[in-house]
């Protein structure tokens, strides 16, 4: 309910900020709207959104894999905890459009070197999380689960994961956050499609209606991922937790 | 009879953090006979819980000899240590699973240890919605239910209210007597140590200090004025190990909460 009521006085205050400006220049709700209608009648938007979503969905699936073993590494290992951490930093430092620039001038402007900068600029936000998640896994757990002569697959399992798991869905939604911001980017130099793509050659147009059109959409699309798929796992997931209040 | 636990010159040390070893526990010498009920009684701090955890053989650094004869160990940590994931019922189960004990003996153990301990209504919740004692007391489920041949328990019943407490004690006395299982019990309380034991040890800065044989007959009961005389001889013992006067005797004999906590009066003294 409150979330609703968010919601609809943020489309509210865009609206009255609107009218300080020529709508060519920042259109309303209500305009921005009917244009988004419009792209999505003629139907060539979804072959965009299609592609950047792949790339999101790639990027975020190959962060997870370079980022949750080195966390785990550097969770369990103190030596491989002191030589990673400043690769850690120095991987969280430079800037995303760097990655994206040298990925393209090394790999060629195609799918997989766009990918691989959408994942490594993610890698250490995800790793920085399951770091500290394995660090702080409960080994009182671990010693009453050996005592009850719990095989290894299920310690794993039942002790290990749930611990770990939280850390694992946070930094999945901290980098789907940064995901989503350097996959636009990188299809602004260097993708010839995508949502990116379309803000870019709108925004050469000066067209600032089809500009906030495609803002929006993504923006929806951004929520729908939240709260239809992220939301519902955690939910399910730590069913288990004291309820705080949402 | 061979005896259960053996335990020849354990030391076991611990590294500060500049690098300085501390010796926790300093040649202790323990033999424990099957069927046993020994409690260990100790101020806080004197390697009760490290003793323990060298016995579940959780902690396998160490020097000297530790041997447990063959047979299921049951731990019953300090704290509850509850998987916060699982419900209760789930929580045995995990111990059940991992004991590999036959799954159509399962109702009846936890039943009956879960109503034993009151806990029956409370199969379906979550370790966070029942309190601390309950949670205590679920852990004990545990630790029974995967039926032990050794059962270490370290504080128990230190979280309960003292008429809980009175009585799991009694319970736990009777399933000792039917099971013979061999207990090893650590207390900061004399008068619950009077009361369990076959034999008390009081130990004290990582050694043995004092040996003590409880001769009162079983099955015993809570208000024997002998269980109160001899937790004041175990007191005085304990107080003439740390080297003071022992313990005024104008404590009035009718009120054994005085003399309860072992731990009150430790810590009372350590203090002037
Ligand atoms: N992992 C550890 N590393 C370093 N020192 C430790 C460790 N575990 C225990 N110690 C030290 O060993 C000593 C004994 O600890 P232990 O937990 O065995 O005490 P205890 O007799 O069980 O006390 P309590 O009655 O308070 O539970 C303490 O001084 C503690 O500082
Ligand atoms: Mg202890």
């Amino acid at each position: 309910m409150l979330k609703l009521v968010s919601f609809v006085s943020a489309v509210i205050i865009w609206g009255l900020l609107s009218l300080t400006l020529p709508p060519e220049i920042f259109p309303g709700p209500i305009e921005t709207a009917r244009t988004l209608w419009g792209e999505i009648v003629k139907g060539d938007l979804w072959t965009d959104l299609a592609m950047t979503m792949l790339r999101v969905v790639a990027g975020l699936l190959l962060a997870l894999i370079l980022g949750v073993p080195v966390g785990v590494l550097m969770g369990l290992n103190r030596r491989a905890e002191a030589v990673l951490d400043v690769w850690v930093m120095i991987g969280l430092t430079v800037p995303s459009l760097c990655y994206a620039i040298m990925a393209f001038m090394w790999f060629g402007l195609n799918e997989s070197a766009a990918i691989l900068a959408i994942a490594v600029t993610a890698a250490p936000s995800i790793t920085i999380n399951i770091w500290e998640g394995v660090k702080n896994v409960d080994t009182k757990l671990v010693a009453m689960a050996r005592v009850f002569e719990a095989s290894r697959p299920a310690i794993v399992r039942r002790v290990l994961m749930p611990q770990i798991f939280p850390y694992v869905m946070a930094s999945a939604r901290f980098g789907l956050g940064i995901i989503w911001k350097i996959t636009v980017l990188v299809e602004l130099i260097g993708r010839p499609n995508g949502v990116g793509f379309k803000l870019f050659y709108w925004y050469q147009l000066a067209d600032m209606r089809q500009v906030l059109a495609w803002t929006l959409l993504f923006t929806i699309i951004m929520l729908l991922i939240e709260l239809v798929i992220l939301k519902p796992i955690e939910r399910r997931i730590f069913a288990w937790r004291p309820q705080v209040a949402v | 009879m061979n005896p259960a636990i053996e335990v020849a010159s354990l030391r076991k040390t611990f590294k500060g953090r500049d690098g300085t070893s501390r010796a926790v526990l300093k040649d202790l010498d323990l033999s424990v006979g099957a069927g046993e009920f020994l409690c260990i009684l100790g101020p806080s701090g004197c390697g009760k819980s490290t003793l323990l955890n060298v016995l579940a053989g959780l902690d396998k650094v160490y020097e000297g000899q530790a041997r447990v004869s063959a047979g299921r160990v049951g731990y019953l940590f300090q704290e509850p240590r509850l998987l916060p994931w699982l419900t209760a019922e789930q929580n045995l189960d995990f111990a059940l699973t991992g004991c590999k004990v036959p799954a159509s003996r399962w109702d009846e153990l936890k039943s009956r240890y879960l109503a034993m301990t009151g806990l029956s209504e409370y199969r379906d919740y979550y370790p966070h919605q029942i309190s601390g004692g309950m949670a205590q007391r679920l852990a004990l489920v545990r630790a029974l239910c995967v039926e032990p041949g050794i059962l270490l328990m370290d504080e128990p019943f230190s979280g309960l209210d003292e008429i809980t407490a009175r009585r799991i004690r009694t319970d736990l006395l009777s399933i000792w007597r039917e099971t013979r299982k061999t207990i090893v019990f650590v207390t900061h309380n004399a008068y619950e140590a009077c009361f369990l034991a076959d034999r008390i040890l009081v130990m004290l800065g990582g050694a043995f200090r004092h040996e003590m044989r409880v001769p009162i007959a079983r099955p015993r009961s809570y208000d024997d004025p002998a269980i109160f005389e001899l937790s004041r001889d175990l007191i005085k013992a304990f107080d003439a190990e740390i080297g003071r006067e022992p313990v005024p005797s104008a404590i009035p004999a009718n009120e054994p909460s005085l003399v309860d906590d072992l731990d009150r009066h430790a810590a009372a003294r350590m203090n002037i």
